[in-house]
């Protein structure tokens, strides 16, 4: 066996720069992949046959298609259409819009999930639709989230990875240039697969202390 | 007129099942009614429909004199129409004094401090004042049936709707919930109460309704109805929960 981590580990600082880059894509995927899931889910439970249409068109597509497909539109397809964008922007949107969908999913289920008396409550004193969604409803459905929305975040963390294949230089991408001039593949694989778990474990830690404070209520 | 509240030839039904069939009914003010009658006769949704919880396919109903139609407030409405539910339905994020003070603050406008100092008094009313920081699942059935009828009383209702409101207590629990109604009920507030406590129906009702699928089926007062049934249908079912 021939194992040597003091190559790799000479080189970490590149792949620290790696992982803030990974970080920055997930962050402004997650960040907007919130927008769009907050909008679908509002979206998909209205009483507009348009708009909850859209979102469940949305929902269909966006989860039957694997999300390197959508990136490779975005970033090689559209500009035949004469649509450019940056590598950055077009993996920051193909996670969003990917994530996204799930979000969409995940809210409206928490919403859903809320007895129904609830809502009845809060009308029954005199509160309309929205400012039961905002005082009532939402408290609790964002309380019922958190588990899948943790989870999703995990998932959007590690399918950053597949923004290498547009040409980010993210964590996995930083490892395989590694690669190129060290041929230490094992090493180099599983280094990048421990920052991935780094990462991944302080949001986990910080989802724990989140679920921990609410549980009172 | 003094009427609170009239249902003109109301017709609901919940897909092709009719649950209220040419429905009549008139509630004047501090008329204390209760409803009985077994389940899915429509005691319920009787109730659900006066504050417009449920659209009603056809038919009339008037609150205070003013026909309830598309264009009414549906929130001005139910501020005067307290309702209290057999599930409670408090707000579980909330604590007890939120719970209670919420709509005043966000409905009415109310400023925090004196929905507080309101909400307090109510507390007290019901008893609870020592419960004002706990959170609803901290509490026992009775304890949040009260807080519920606490909140229902902080919009200053014209009318209360009580549907089943000690259905789901343990039974020991049932007289300090129908105690805190009593007292309401002195007081002069108007009161229909859905319940299966044929206790509180004689002690409390002006006039008892039997309901049966849809209809009424005989009303009068707790003593007509009580000792002197005469439709077959009431007979028989006051036979078999006394039994």
């Amino acid at each position: 066996m021939n194992l040597d981590y003091s190559i790799i580990l000479n080189k970490l600082p590149f792949l620290i720069e790696g992982c803030l880059v990974t970080l920055e894509i997930s962050f402004y995927a997650l960040l907007l992949g919130m927008v769009f899931g907050i909008g679908g889910a509002l979206c998909r439970i209205s009483t507009n046959r348009f708009l909850s249409g859209m979102a469940f068109l949305y929902v269909w597509i966006v989860r039957g298609t694997p999300v390197m497909v959508q990136l490779f539109i975005l970033y090689f397809g559209l500009p035949q259409l004469g649509i450019k964008m940056s590598s950055m922007t077009a993996g920051v949107l193909g996670l969003a819009v990917n994530t996204g969908a799930y979000i969409t999913e995940i809210i409206r289920g928490g919403i859903q999930a809320v007895d129904k008396g609830q809502l009845e409550a809060a009308m029954s004193l005199g509160m309309n639709h929205r400012q039961a969604m905002i005082r009532i409803i939402g408290p609790q459905a964002i309380k019922i989230c958190i588990p899948p929305l943790v989870n999703q975040f995990i998932m959007t963390l590690k399918n950053s990875s597949i923004a290498s294949l547009v040409t980010i230089t993210e964590l996995f991408r930083t490892g395989e240039q590694l690669i190129y001039t060290t041929f230490r593949s094992f090493e180099v694989y599983t280094v990048i697969a421990v920052l991935y778990l780094i990462m991944n474990s302080v949001f986990m830690v910080i989802a724990d202390k989140l679920e921990k404070r609410m549980e009172r209520q | 007129m003094s009427y609170i509240v009239e249902m003109r030839d109301v017709c609901k039904s919940f897909g092709a099942l009719p649950v209220l069939t040419d429905f009549n009914l008139k509630f004047r003010q501090g008329e204390k009614v209760v409803i009985i009658g077994p389940s899915g006769s429509g005691k319920s949704t009787v109730l659900r429909c006066i504050n417009c919880l449920e659209p009603i396919q056809s038919g009339n109903i008037w609150f205070e004199d003013e026909q309830i139609t598309d264009k009414t407030d549906l929130s001005v409405l139910r501020m005067k129409i307290g309702m209290v539910f057999q599930r409670f339905n408090l707000f579980p994020h909330k604590t007890v004094l939120q719970n209670v003070i919420e709509a005043p603050i966000i409905v009415k406008g109310t400023s925090r401090d004196k929905a507080k100092q309101l909400g307090m008094d109510l507390l007290d009313r019901v008893g609870l004042v020592d419960k004002c920081d706990s959170y609803p699942k901290e509490l026992s059935g009775g304890q949040q049936q009260r807080v519920a009828i606490a909140r229902a009383l902080a919009m200053n209702p014209k009318i209360m709707l009580f549907d089943e409101p000690t259905s789901a207590l343990d039974p020991e629990l049932v007289g300090e919930v129908l105690q805190v109604m009593k007292v309401l009920a002195e007081e002069g507030m108007t009161m229909v109460v859905v319940t299966h406590e044929m206790g509180f129906a004689r002690e409390v009702a002006d006039r008892v309704i039997f309901m049966d699928q849809g209809i009424i089926v005989e009303e009068g007062t707790p003593k007509d109805i009580f000792e002197n049934p005469m439709q077959d249908r009431t007979k028989l079912f006051l036979k078999r929960i006394r039994y």
